[in-house]
This record gives C-alpha cells, sequence and structure tokens, in this order.
C-alpha cells in the first residue's frame, strides 16, 4: 500500500500545501492565507494536492503536519479575550518595568508596547520562595481561590502565574494551579515554572504572559482543526511544528503556544538539515529571503543552532528590544529586514541603505504596479536584467520595468549615479547586509563560516544567494527543488522532537548526583509523555543531553552537549574538559582556576528520523537553445545565458553568469560560478578555483 | 568613495564593533556589564579617531571613550607599539571619570603596520579604596589609580602590573575575569579588522575614516545650520547624597554659520568636596549626548559628529573636576548634565526634546558576610525613575535617560549575593502632569538574608528637588530614601544592621504641555 503524508505551512501571506508518497510523488500548491479564518486556507491547500494526486483524505495514512503563524498573528492583532496574571505580592509591575533597558540611547522617542497583560487583570499573591529554593512564605489557598473566583466572575479564561525564584522552587505556582483546577477548572493556567523555569522575572513572565495570552486562541484553532481533519476523513491525528524544530501532538501544542511561535521559519530551517544529510554535508548555512525579510540559519552536524531567547513583536522601527522577550528554545536564526520589498534610500551621509522600511506586498516594489512610488530590492533586479519584467510568477504577473528603472534613477540621482550603477549597488549592499549579519551571527557563536556551503530558498533568496555566498567566502549554492514551498515540506522531514530546559545552579565540583538525577528523570518523563501523545511508541525516542555551564561569577552561559546520561551520574572531569574546549572556541581563553558552575539541565527528547523519499529527474534529451539578456553587472552590461529550470540535464556544467528561470524565483549566479543539476533535482553553484 | 562601496564598508565596520562588544557582553563576570550594559567599545584609526562605535552602551562611557584613545596615546608614543601590546588606564582625567572605568586599548596591526585601535571601557565591580559613593575626601581616598601602563607587552602579560591590581582590590577574581574579557573583546575586533582589510583588498583603514568621519562632520554641521542661530539658557536644580543642592547652568550657543554648537557651563555650582565632581571628558560626554540625540540621533557617533560640540567650562565648577577633588560618584551630577542644554534646546526644537526626569540613576552596592559568615561586596547595580515626557508622547516609566543601561533582575541578584526584595513596582502617580504625562518611577525595598552588620553604599539624587515638567508640564514627584520606614539622608557608606529593611522610592519624570482644563458640565 501506498504511504501519503501531508504538510500545511501556513505563512503571512501564502498557505503552502505538500503531499508526499512513499514513491517519491510529491504534490505541490500555495493558495492565499485566509487570515479571517486561517483553516479556510488550511482545507483549500490541502484539496488542491489531493486532487493533484487523484486521492481521498482517507487514503493519508502517513503523517500530517501543520506550521502556523496563528500564534504570531494573535500576539500583533491582539485581540484575544481578556487574560489574567498572578505575581507575587510587591512585583506586580514586572511587565510594566521590563528590564529598564532604553534600546537606543541615542533616540528619545523610542516607545514600547502595552504590556500584553494590563495592571487592571494583574493579582498580587501573598506569597515568596528565595533563590535558594526556601519557601519563605507558602501560598494559602484561600487567598488563591478568592482570585479564582474573581477572575471567573471577570470572565478570564486564561491566566499566566509567575512567581518571584519559581524556577528554582515551583511549589507554590503548583499550589495555585490544583487551586484553580478545583475553584474554576475552565480557566487555563500557564505556569512559568513549566513554561520556562529560567532565572530573569521579566523573560519568564513575559514567556508565561505570551502562553497564557494565546491559548484561548491556538486550542479552539487547534481543536477545530483536529475536529475538521476527522470530519473529512483524515484518519491522522495533526502534529504541529514547534520553534525549537520538533513536531508534537496538536492537543499538546494547544497547551504550549508559546512554543510554536517560529514554526515557519523553524521548518525552513529543518530542510537545510534535510540537505545537508542528503548532500553529505554536515555544516551549511541556510538562507531564505522573501518580501520583507531574510532569515539564515547555521547548520552544525546536521542540525540546527538552537538558542534560548528570541523577541517577537518588535513595535518601534523593527529594533531589537522594542518587542516581547520570549525564553524557550528555538532555532537560532539571523533575521534581518531585507527582502525583496525593502526600501533602497540615501542617509544623511549620502550612503545607499536599503531596509528596514518595507513596502510589502501592498503597495509592494515600484514594478508591481500596486501604487508603490518608493524603489525597492526587487525594483532593482528587475532593472538589472535579473529579473524578466514578462515571466514573473511564469508570466502571471506583468512587472513595470520602465516604473522601475524610473523611481531608481531619482533615487542614484541623488548620489551621482545611473539607475543601473544605482540598482547594482542596492544590490550589493542589501548582499552585503545579509553576508555582515551571518558573518556576526556565526562569529558569535564560535561558527567559522568560511566556505561553508549555502543553501538558498524563499522568493528573493535564489536571486541574491551567488553574491551573499561570495561574501563570506563560500564555495557552494544549493538552489533545491520546491523552493516555493520547502517550508511545508521541511515538517515532513523532521523527527518529533522536545526540547525541555530546568535550572540547577551549582559549581559542578559540588552538585548533588542525586538532585541532578531526579531533575533530568522529570525532563526525561516529561518529554517522554510529549512525544508517545504525538503517537511515538517509547522504543523510538532518544535522548540527548546538554548543560548551560559558565565559570562561577559570570553572567552568561555556554550550553555544551553532554557526552553522558546524568541520571547514571556526573562526569565532571568531561564537563570541565568540553566547556574548556567550547570557551576557547568562542573567546580564545580559559581560565584555569575558576570553578565551573551549572546553570541549567537540557534534555532533547527526538523521535526516529522519518524515512521519506523524494526526488526525480529527468535525463537525457535534448532542449531548445538558450535564450540570453542583458544583465548589469557592476554597472556594466553583460550578456547572460538564461535557461527555464526544467531544461537543465544531469550532466551539464554551465558557467556563470547565468540566469535560472523558475515560476515562483529566479536563480542568479555570477561569473566565476558553475551550475549543474544533482540527481535529487537540487540545482548547484560551485565556485571556480582561482588560478 | 561612492555611496555604495562606502555603505559596505560602513556596515562591516559596525559589524566589528558590534562582534567586539557582544564578545565583551558575554564574557564579562560582573552583572553590571553583562546584565546592565553599562560598557563600550569602539574602533579607532591610526590617528586614534574614534570611526565606530557599538550600539550598546552608556553615553557616559562612548563618548568618554571616544577621546580616551587621544588621551593614552599622549602619554606612549604610537611608533613604539607592538602587536600584542595592550595598553591600560583608569585615570579619571584620560577616560570615564571615575577609578571603576578601566579603559583597555589594543592597537590593532595589519602585519607590521598600525592600522588602528580597539578599545573599551567597562565598569568594574571593585578597584580597592573607597567603593561605591561619594564619601572619600580625595581622589586617593577613591581607590587603586592605574597610570596609562602596558597590560600586556609584546603578548606577555605584565605580571607586575597584574600582581599590583589584583593586591588592591576586594573582589580579584571578577576584575580579572572582566578585564580578560576587554582583552579578548580587543583580539576579536584585531582579527575582524583584519579580515574587512582582506576581504575588501584594502592596506589600511584611513581612507575609509576620513570618509565617514567627514561626511559625519558635515551631516552635523548642516543639522546645526538649520537652526536659528543665537544663545539659548536653560538651567536645572537637583540635589545629590547628603542633601547638597547641585544647579546646572547652560549659555548654548548656535552658532548657524559655522554650524557649531557651544555650551557654557558659567554660573554653574562650584566644585564639591564630595565625591560628585565630574572631569571634563565625562562632562563632554553628556553634552554632547543631549546635542546629538535631539538633532539627529540616526548619524553615527564619532570623531566627525562630535567635532562640532564645544565646551566651555569655568574654573570652578562641579562640572569641570580638578586633582585632587574626589569624584566617584560622578554621575549624580554628570548624567544632569543634558538637562539644562535641553531646557535650552525647547526654546529651538521644542517637538525633539524631553522634560527633566529621575536624571542620574540610583547606584546600591552592598557588602558584607552572608550567613556562613562568607564575606561578599557586590558589584553596582542601579534602578530608574522616570523619564520626562515628549511633545508628542508620555514620558516611559522606569528607564533611565540620557543613560542606557538596564536594571540587574532581581532574581539574578538573589541567586548572587545574600539580598532579599521586599518589592519592586512602578510608583504610580509619580511621574508629572501635563499633555504627555511624565514616566512614574519606582518602588524598590531590600533586606540582606544575615544575621551580621552589613555596609550599605548608594548613590540617591532627587530627594528634595523634583524634575520639572516643559511647556506648562507639572513636575514629577522627587524620590524618597527610607531605612525601616524613615526617611535618611545618606552622605557615603552606611553601616546596617541585620535587619534593616531599604526602601528606594525613585523620582518620576516630568510632564510635557499642559494639561487640558477638565470641561465644565
Amino acid at each position: 500500500m501506498k504511504k501519503y503524508s501531508l504538510a500545511v505551512d501556513i505563512g503571512g501571506t501564502f498557505t503552502d500545501a505538500v503531499l508526499l508518497a512513499d514513491d517519491g510523488r510529491t504534490f505541490v500548491d500555495k493558495t492565499l492565507t485566509t487570515h479571517g479564518n486561517l483553516l479556510e486556507g488550511f482545507f483549500r491547500g490541502v484539496g488542491l494536492v489531493l486532487g493533484h494526486a487523484g486521492i481521498e483524505p482517507g487514503d493519508v495514512n502517513d503523517v500530517v503536519v501543520h506550521a502556523t503563524t496563528v500564534v504570531t498573528n494573535a500576539l500583533i492583532e491582539r485581540k484575544g479575550p481578556p487574560v489574567g496574571l498572578i505575581l507575587t505580592k510587591g512585583f506586580t509591575d514586572i511587565l510594566y518595568i521590563r528590564d529598564e533597558h532604553r534600546y537606543d540611547m541615542y533616540d528619545p522617542q523610542i516607545e514600547f508596547a502595552e504590556p500584553l497583560i494590563p495592571r487592571e487583570r494583574t493579582w498580587a499573591l501573598d506569597e515568596r520562595v528565595l533563590a535558594d529554593g526556601t519557601v519563605e512564605k507558602a501560598a494559602r489557598e484561600a487567598e488563591i481561590a478568592a482570585i479564582a473566583r474573581e477572575c471567573e466572575a471577570r470572565g478570564i479564561q486564561s491566566v499566566a502565574v509567575s512567581l518571584i525564584n519559581a524556577y528554582r522552587n515551583g511549589a507554590n505556582e503548583a499550589l495555585v494551579a490544583e487551586v484553580f483546577a478545583r475553584e474554576a477548572p475552565e480557566i487555563f493556567v500557564s505556569l512559568s515554572s513549566e513554561i520556562a523555569p529560567q532565572m530573569r522575572e521579566y523573560l519568564r513572565t513575559s514567556t508565561v504572559a505570551i502562553n497564557a495570552y494565546t491559548v484561548p486562541i491556538t486550542r479552539p484553532y487547534l481543536n477545530a482543526l483536529i475536529a475538521e481533519l476527522d470530519r473529512q476523513g483524515f484518519s491522522q491525528q495533526p502534529l504541529i511544528m514547534l520553534s525549537n524544530g520538533g513536531v508534537i501532538g496538536a492537543g499538546r501544542a494547544g497547551t504550549l503556544p508559546v512554543r510554536m511561535i517560529e514554526s515557519g521559519p523553524a521548518a525552513g530551517a529543518l530542510v537545510a538539515c534535510y540537505f545537508s544529510r542528503m548532500f553529505g554535508l554536515p555544516d551549511l548555512i541556510s538562507f531564505d529571503m522573501g518580501g520583507t525579510t531574510a532569515k539564515a540559519c547555521m547548520i552544525q552536524n546536521h542540525v540546527p543552532l538552537v538558542t534560548g531567547t528570541f523577541e517577537v513583536d518588535r513595535r518601534y522601527r523593527f529594533k531589537p528590544g522594542s518587542g516581547m522577550p520570549i525564553t524557550v528554545p528555538s532555532i537560532d536564526m539571523i533575521e534581518i529586514g531585507a527582502g525583496g520589498g525593502s526600501i533602497a534610500w540615501v542617509d544623511e551621509l549620502g550612503l545607499l541603505r536599503t531596509g528596514p522600511e518595507s513596502a510589502g506586498s501592498i503597495p509592494g516594489p515600484v514594478c508591481y504596479s500596486r501604487g508603490g512610488i518608493e524603489p525597492c530590492v526587487t525594483d532593482a533586479d528587475v532593472v538589472l536584467g535579473i529579473l524578466d519584467p514578462d515571466r514573473f510568477l511564469g508570466g502571471d504577473m506583468k512587472l513595470d520595468a520602465a516604473g522601475a528603472r524610473a523611481a531608481i534613477g531619482r533615487l542614484g540621482a541623488r548620489i551621482g549615479l545611473t539607475p543601473e550603477q544605482t540598482a547594482w549597488g542596492i544590490y550589493e549592499v542589501v548582499c552585503e547586509q545579509m553576508a555582515a549579519a551571518a558573518r556576526t551571527h556565526a562569529t558569535d557563536r564560535g561558527v567559522d563560516y568560511r566556505g561553508l556551503p549555502m543553501l538558498a530558498f524563499g522568493g528573493a533568496g535564489p536571486v541574491h544567494a551567488c553574491l551573499v555566498a561570495d561574501l563570506i567566502e563560500s564555495k557552494q549554492v544549493i538552489y533545491p527543488p520546491l523552493a516555493s514551498v520547502l517550508s511545508a515540506f521541511g515538517t515532513l522531514v523532521t523527527p518529533a522532537q522536545i526540547d525541555l530546559v530546568r535550572s540547577q545552579l551549582g559549581p559542578i565540583e559540588s552538585l548533588d548526583p542525586a538532585a541532578a538525577r531526579a531533575l533530568v528523570g522529570q525532563m526525561t518523563e516529561e518529554g517522554t509523555a510529549a512525544l508517545t501523545e504525538a503517537g511515538l511508541a517509547t522504543a523510538d525516542i532518544g535522548f540527548v543531553f546538554g548543560a548551560d555551564l559558565r565559570y562561577l561569577g559570570q553572567q552568561s552561559e555556554l550550553r555544551i552537549e553532554l557526552p553522558f546520561d546524568p541520571r547514571q551520574g556526573l562526569d565532571t572531569a568531561a564537563m570541565r574538559a568540553i566547556f574548556d574546549r567550547e570557551y576557547i572556541a568562542q573567546y580564545g581563553l580559559k581560565l584555569d582556576d575558576m570553578p565551573i558552575e551549572l546553570v541549567n539541565w537540557h534534555v532533547t527528547a527526538r523521535g526516529r528520523l522519518p524515512e521519506r523519499a523524494t526526488a526525480h529527474v529527468s535525463k537525457g534529451g535534448s532542449r531548445p537553445a538558450p535564450r540570453s539578456r542583458i544583465v548589469h553587472f557592476r554597472g556594466k552590461p553583460v550578456e547572460t545565458t538564461v535557461y527555464s529550470r526544467a531544461e537543465l540535464m544531469e550532466d551539464d556544467v554551465i558557467p556563470g553568469p547565468l540566469i535560472v528561470e523558475e515560476r515562483e524565483t529566479t536563480i542568479f549566479v555570477l561569473p566565476g560560478w558553475t551550475v549543474r543539476l544533482h540527481p535529487n533535482g537540487s540545482l548547484v553553484a560551485d565556485k571556480m578555483t582561482e588560478h | 568613495m561612492d555611496g555604495v562601496e562606502l555603505q559596505i564598508l560602513w556596515s562591516n565596520m559596525i559589524g566589528i564593533v558590534s562582534e567586539q562588544a557582544r564578545a565583551l557582553q558575554r564574557i564579562a563576570f560582573s552583572p553590571i556589564v553583562r546584565e546592565a550594559g553599562d560598557l563600550a567599545n569602539g574602533l579607532f584609526d591610526a590617528r586614534a579617531r574614534m570611526v565606530a562605535q557599538a550600539v550598546t552602551g552608556t553615553p557616559g562611557h562612548i563618548n568618554s571613550l571616544a577621546a580616551a584613545a587621544a588621551n593614552l596615546l599622549r602619554h606612549v608614543d604610537a611608533d613604539t607599539l607592538r602587536p600584542g601590546d595592550v595598553l591600560i588606564t583608569n585615570d579619571p582625567w584620560m577616560s570615564a571619570g571615575h577609578f571603576f572605568d578601566i579603559t583597555v586599548l589594543s592597537p590593532i596591526f595589519r602585519g607590521e603596520k598600525l592600522i588602528g585601535y580597539a578599545g573599551s571601557t567597562i565598569h568594574h565591580t571593585d578597584i580597592g579604596g573607597y567603593g561605591i559613593g561619594s564619601g572619600a575626601r580625595d581622589i586617593h581616598e577613591e581607590g587603586l589609580w592605574i597610570p596609562v601602563l602596558k597590560l600586556y607587552e609584546a603578548g606577555v602579560r605584565n605580571e607586575t602590573l597584574f600582581a599590583m591590581i589584583t593586591r588592591n582590590v576586594r573582589t580579584p577574581d571578577a576584575l580579572l575575569g572582566d578585564l580578560g574579557a576587554q582583552v579578548s573583546s580587543g583580539m576579536i575586533a584585531a582579527q575582524r579588522l583584519n579580515a574587512l582589510c582582506d576581504r575588501y583588498g584594502l592596506d589600511d583603514i584611513e581612507s575609509l575614516a576620513d570618509e565617514i568621519i567627514d561626511r559625519s562632520e558635515t551631516a552635523t554641521r548642516e543639522s546645526i545650520r538649520a537652526l536659528p542661530g543665537g544663545t539659548f539658557h536653560g538651567e536645572t536644580t537637583f540635589d545629590v547624597p547628603g542633601g547638597d543642592r547641585i544647579t546646572l547652568k547652560t549659555a548654548v550657543t548656535i552658532d548657524d554659520k559655522a554650524g557649531e554648537i557651544t555650551v557654557d557651563f558659567a554660573g554653574s555650582s562650584g566644585r564639591s568636596p564630595r565625591g560628585i565632581n565630574v572631569v571634563p571628558a565625562y562632562t563632554q560626554a553628556y553634552a554632547t549626548f543631549a546635542i546629538r540625540s535631539t538633532l539627529n540621533p540616526d548619524l553615527p557617533n564619532n570623531a566627525g559628529s562630535l567635532a562640532p560640540i564645544k565646551l566651555t567650562l569655568p574654573e570652578n565648577c562641579v562640572v569641570n573636576a580638578t586633582y585632587p577633588s574626589p569624584v566617584n560618584a560622578r554621575h549624580v551630577v554628570g548624567m544632569y548634565v543634558p538637562f539644562p542644554i535641553l531646557n535650552a534646546l525647547s526654546q529651538v526644537v521644542p517637538d525633539k526634546v524631553v522634560a527633566e526626569g529621575s536624571g542620574a540613576v540610583w547606584t546600591v552596592q552592598i557588602q558584607g558576610r552572608d550567613a556562613d559568615g562568607r564575606a561578599f561586596t557586590s558589584s553596582m547595580f542601579n534602578y530608574s525613575g522616570g523619564m520626562g515626557a515628549r511633545a508628542g508622547k508620555p514620558g516611559i516609566s522606569a528607564v533611565c535617560y540620557p543613560t542606557g543601561v538596564s536594571a540587574v533582575p532581581v532574581e539574578v541578584l538573589e541567586a548572587a549575593y545574600p539580598i532579599v526584595f521586599t518589592c519592586k513596582e512602578l510608583e504610580r502617580g509619580s511621574g508629572g502632569a501635563g499633555a504627555q504625562p511624565g514616566g512614574d518611577g519606582q518602588r524598590i525595598g531590600f533586606r540582606m538574608r544575615t544575621t551580621q552588620p552589613w555596609l550599605l553604599n548608594t548613590v540617591p539624587s532627587r530627594l528634595n528637588e523634583a524634575p520639572q515638567g516643559l511647556a506648562g508640564g507639572g513636575p514629577g514627584r522627587p524620590g524618597q530614601f527610607l531605612v525601616n520606614g524613615k526617611p535618611v539622608v545618606l552622605s557615603g557608606k552606611t553601616d546596617m544592621k541585620a535587619g534593616d529593611e531599604v526602601m528606594m522610592i525613585t523620582p518620576g519624570g516630568g510632564g510635557f504641555g499642559a494639561l487640558k482644563a477638565a470641561k465644565v458640565a
């Protein structure tokens, strides 16, 4: 019997659907995201791909995986039902005080978003846990019960609890959950000691508040999804993509929406892992450039780098610090405001800049003829001749090349450059911006980026990837097939996975092994529970152990992977050796006499890698003679060969400059590079060695 | 260089200083660096002009650092520097105005050629002597004075200097760790700058520096030329630890022909016997900050954009400290420097200025023994009051202006030291009334988990003199400093008893514009 798996990725603009058969056939389609009711677009996309394959819902007998922007939308729109917040008495303004940081020192006009849960719906609980975990004042049931009744009376459906030092001892928080379960069982309670059990009260409170706020939106959404899949005859429970790149069951995901925020971008990074395995390249950089932003992710030893904190909904000029921080395990992505819709401008110093202001898709770049008047990155691509105005989206959308040239000409006139020079300038500046971000990101994490192959996708990714690669000294760019629905595809090549973090503070030499065993044991049990709910057999679940370490007295930690299972005892010599090695790699020194301190344990619970075949390449045959057009390369017109992607054959090795067109994107390869077709359907550009 | 080529090199250079700063912040030991971001990083050209700075840090540090490289090189002949040399000083007059701030300057070589310097200044946990606070009577009581010396010579540690420092501070581990972070971040900057030169085939960064600095200076002068010429007056009055009132007066002269602004502090309070005197570089740092952030906050901060702003300081003046005046708590005056300038500028660009706020952050340091008898000295930690309102926006609650440092989280402090906070909340209603209200201050209480007496070093301000509103906005509420519920006047280190409870209520910011009269029904 054939096996079919299905994936749907709902992004800001498009909803992508991918149906994969185990014989390697792939059916894909895109439909506009239906913001009023996201599930409408979901099932429209599903209907399309099932139609292409000629199968019924009941034939989908492998997984159904979903990545969605529902949580991010809920945070940006802020139309959710009222949510409550319970904080320690004396500390009820945590969301208003933040970390007291003015994120832009020079700009006196900065703004912060209003707290997600206002003071009017914040309750003070008379309790206190100390930093060593001692309960100085136990929470009282009667006080909690009174709060529960008040919440109920005010129509509150969801409550966040974040008590001081609860990362160390969550007993008082647990009591809140217990009393609410009894007194107001229909109110959903999110505990900081479960959602984000880490030190730093603002980070933890922000995280748990986001979770509580989005539960009343996400749970009904996922329940409706489960119900509709069932009604249509799908036999599988949906799995949900998390920000860390793992998938878990929709039921559990509904209680952990804060972990779903980067679900779509995480899926993109996983595609890069998939291709890193397929090409046998353990380390690479994924580069995904769309309409408003570009994202990059470092893949190391076939897995993406992960991070503990990130920020959502930056409110003021896209500036870091103006959004809400979140501390949950997440794929570590560089995101910069540089996409096809990024606006080019000249600053006060007469320097050509791009972004972060974006024309988005409406009005969009000038060439879209939708009212855009400011020159964008895509306009530059058109003026340069990289994009064919008559073949954009396969010719479905005619681009206004003259309008783009006029807008870029106006900008160039201000700094004494021709339209073509300006367009090349925009192209180069936006690529350099991405390269600079990638360099900083990589070195920040102790990764030597030089020579790493790059995987390029997204609508604007293949247009710019070759120069970005050149700028970070990369020698190879891979352009995978299905580039336009690649994130959805990524969810299907991903093992079920959940990452857990728990704090245990102390010098490694004096750690209590029994306490470590108990804590890590709890984490493995929690991970097992989450994955068995997602349909995995216990025998298929494996664990990876890690730790955040620092020199005693330091304020920031290094994450290391442990070569042992902390439940079986602690090998402190190995911990020190790995920490020292990583420390030298990142900072160029180590401190021999300084004790090392543990801050957090990490447990990754992971299912087996799914084996789902792909690919297909047509071999041999003849193809039409290539077309060509002029590309204004570094200010000079250069005759450039143009192919359609389908025209390339397996044995071809074609030198750049070269353009390869497909429906949703265009690949532009620089002189000095060659392109070949890999048997798995990817195009591979290699930099020619210099003599 | 055209606007494209320059932008590409420039964004690379910004990348280098950001990397340098992030490395410093991540390797650092003290909460004040890691959590509060009390640091500055800059990249200098071979002529010791600051070209680029990291976007972190505080104005006091960053703008002082801008001048520090040239100051250090007046004491060391640049021609004698070799690869692997690292310079150090904490001379208040050469860098950031008190001993706690140690500046490290690493020459960057390309082969044998000196092409620039990476510099950093951070606030260290302890520097011996008096500790945090304004109680020392002359500068020598305030701690260890490190003249301009080589911390490393051709890559070899200066063991004599390390031994000297180690023996003279209370927390040598933290200091050496943070110093290591400074040296290491300088190495990273040197590698990155060389990689940039490799990538773009540059022998040095002189022409790049010239372009950026010249263009920054031109743009700054243009923005000043766009203002009406004339002299505008402003003043601010506030009180400092011990209760002294300080007045800062400024005459801000806009030369709309030359595109220059001169700030004259004539009429300001004289030198103080307490450790609140401000060295000229630190005064300059906050004065230029006030003008730059009002006129063109998006312009890069470098030697060019700072050049058109000049200072005139009277001889006997609290913001013109001279040897041997104590300077330890200079921020408690220095952070008020912007306000008289903003008051003056409010007559020129009322829509761009900020009303008076709480001003200086309140700093705290605790020393003592924990329940097991182990001695501890905390890193300095700080809290903000409310920011003043803007013409079109309210003041922000619980952020500091003009500085940008963060507060160390309660949980981080409680885990590091035997301190227990009893509250940390907004002091609602403390911001001044107005069409745009001022930001609220905070109420922060703490006690110690110890059975021993302990020492409190703290620097509050504005306990009597309220932050004034602008354009008819009301004043913010002054702060309060209470021990066991009673107001106390602190002027230096204070002996505390085991069970004492401290309550700090930081000031609210001033409002902007008159409150609209309530409609009569």
